[in-house]
């Protein structure tokens, strides 16, 4: 695991984290609270952060605005209010990272707009990781046409440009495990998983992780996400990889430094698989 | 504007006048460099922004209450959701081309027939919400349409999201909610005596590329994704000439899977069954491609297909 990278994350990036009644999904909340907690306490210089709900079709899309700001409502769940944010990005680094992307032979694209939608998932991110807005951020899209070699040739230029800019950063990547969602109204005590099998698929996935067994969680990832549907086909899980494995080498992850997970709490939401996980 | 003009006495019945297809790639509106959207352009894809004018002039001389659009790119997965603020304003920037749309919206939406939709849907045994969020960015998908169509944004307006059950279920399911949906639409549009204008704000086939050219509107990098994808769309836009409706909706399906076809998010269905499947020829304004995408700009006039009727009685 790159030096530079002190910790990273899985997350859910549901709305519903971070808006609506405190008295809700409070497992989850909880995790991620912790969890938020356990990257601030490293004092990152930057978190590097990968969003499945940002989607690009145009190759990888970077942010380079360097202090988004704004009002977000989110699509669907627009009843439960107003998410404010405002917050810096690192766009010397993102730079960074975009020259290795294309050294690399992927299609990069900045954007820097006034009012460009961020998305929720993004700033369910900000709301637990970032509370103050203090910290800069690199954020990354999920490029729909990009497969498990480019997502993960993705990943490993972040750990490039880290490398290269010696900055202590903290990585995540928000994304469900199954991506089913209920579609009918439910309260909170009445969420389950869309159905028995993508649980026990993300269970199995789960169990990888906390074991350190990654070779196995890459052979299984295109079958799991054939059984399971995950956010953008478990592209974040190949970016992450990307990430973490020491070398340019996918081979490299069978006898990788990357440690077993730390799953600080699974369980539904609105049907999805939710996995607050922390690599340290 | 009032949405509540002497001509929408509900004691009227209300009527669709016409449906128009009319897909939304934002090049269309940078293409125009109209005041409200800030990137400039040297034009580009005319054939369907003179397509768009033909209807433009035919929607003013019908004097339409309301338009109401149904967009794929306002998604959602619980329920079919209908704009209800009266009056929505902000900057909505396309997060797939942002260099090509950021658009200043202000739109007034008629709220009384957007509950009638919400409670007709639910009568059908469908899930409809309300947006009622004042900071609520309207998407891309919808402001591109309706700009297209009445830039003069003088018309009130009703946007229904693109619920998103046919990624969900099986085509059969999907479809029933869609035609669900634009029956509760059509009944809606009844009981409040509307004379309402409908868009499906869809692209037919929807492969396309991924990188652009450095001139977005050069219009010599512009062509269609292939020619199978090409040949597709033809044979659906002579179905609609035709109004052979019935095989349009028997091949949709297939024709979904061979070319990406975003009628797939059902708002063609939704229009068409709000409509109840007309068997008249549709119109053809226009066809032409976007970055690779199959567009075409159809309308299925009502009005002069109820004077047949009155005429061959």
């Amino acid at each position: 695991m790159n030096s530079n990278i002190e910790k990273a994350f899985w997350l859910p990036g549901l709305a519903h984290l971070a808006l609506g009644p405190a008295e809700n999904w409070t497992d989850l909340k909880h995790a991620m609270t912790r969890a938020g907690e356990s990257a601030l306490a490293v004092k990152p210089d930057v978190y590097i952060l990968y969003s499945a709900q940002w989607i690009s079709v145009l190759g990888h899309s970077f942010q380079l605005d360097p202090n988004p700001s704004g009002i977000h409502v989110d699509e669907n769940w627009h009843e439960l209010g107003n998410l404010n944010f405002s917050f810096p990005v690192d766009v010397a680094l993102t730079k960074r990272v975009m020259n290795f992307a294309e050294q690399a032979g992927l299609a990069t694209k900045g954007v820097n707009y006034p009012g460009f939608p961020i998305d929720t998932g993004s700033l369910v991110f900000q709301h637990f990781f970032n509370p103050n807005g203090d910290i800069p951020v690199v954020i990354l899209s999920s490029n729909i046409y990009c497969g498990k070699d480019d997502s993960m040739a993705l990943g490993h230029a972040v750990s490039q440009a880290l490398a290269d800019s010696k900055q202590r950063a903290v990585v995540a990547c928000v994304s469900s495990l199954s991506n089913r969602f209920l579609t009918e109204d439910i309260s909170p005590v009445q969420d389950r998983f869309s159905s028995p099998e993508e649980d026990h698929w993300n269970q199995k996935m789960l169990t990888l992780f906390q074991s350190a067994s990654y070779e196995e969680a890459l052979r299984l990832s295109e079958t799991y996400a054939k059984e399971a549907s995950p956010e953008m086909m478990f592209k974040a899980f190949y970016w992450l990889m990307g990430v973490l494995e020491d070398k340019a080498s996918r081979s490299a992850i069978s006898s990788s430094s990357i440690p077993p997970a730390f799953l600080h709490h699974y369980g539904p939401l609105w049907g999805t698989g939710a996995a607050v996980l922390e690599w340290k | 504007m009032p949405v509540n003009s002497s001509s929408q006495d509900s004691s009227f019945r209300g009527e669709i006048l016409a449906g128009f297809l009319a897909p939304h790639p934002p090049h269309l509106v940078y293409g125009e460099n109209p005041p409200q959207n800030k990137p400039r352009s040297q034009g580009g894809w005319e054939n369907l922004r003179w397509a768009y004018q033909q209807c433009r002039e035919k929607i003013k001389a019908l004097k339409p209450d309301v338009i109401l659009v149904h967009s794929p790119h306002w998604q959602t997965v619980v329920g079919h959701h209908v704009l209800h603020v009266p009056h929505l304003s902000g900057l909505s920037v396309d997060p797939i081309f942002p260099h090509l749309f950021q658009y200043e919206f202000s739109m007034d939406v008629d709220v009384e027939l957007a509950s009638a939709i919400a409670e007709e849907a639910i009568q059908e045994g469908l899930l409809a919400k309300k947006m009622t969020n004042p900071q609520f960015r309207v998407d891309y998908g919808t402001i591109v349409s309706l700009h297209m169509l009445n830039p003069d944004w003088d018309i009130p307006v009703v946007g229904i999201s693109a619920n998103n059950s046919p990624y969900y279920f099986s085509h059969d399911v999907a479809q029933d909610q869609m035609i669900k949906l634009g029956r509760a639409t059509q009944k809606a549009i009844e009981k409040t005596g509307r004379r309402a204008v409908l868009a499906a704000s869809n692209t037919l086939s929807h492969l396309h590329f991924d990188r652009e050219p450095d001139c977005p509107e050069d219009m010599s990098q512009e062509h269609v994704f292939s020619h199978a994808q090409y040949l597709y769309d033809m044979r659906v836009i002579e179905l609609m000439r035709q109004g052979n409706l019935d095989e349009l909706m028997a091949i949709l399906p297939d024709f979904m899977e061979k070319t990406f076809a975003e009628v797939k998010a059902g708002s063609l269905v939704w229009m068409l069954a709000a409509m109840g499947f007309p068997t008249m020829p549709a119109q053809i304004h226009g066809y032409g491609t976007v970055i690779g995408t199959g567009n075409v700009v159809a309308e299925w006039d009502l009005t002069t297909a109820r004077v047949a009727e009155v005429l061959t009685r």
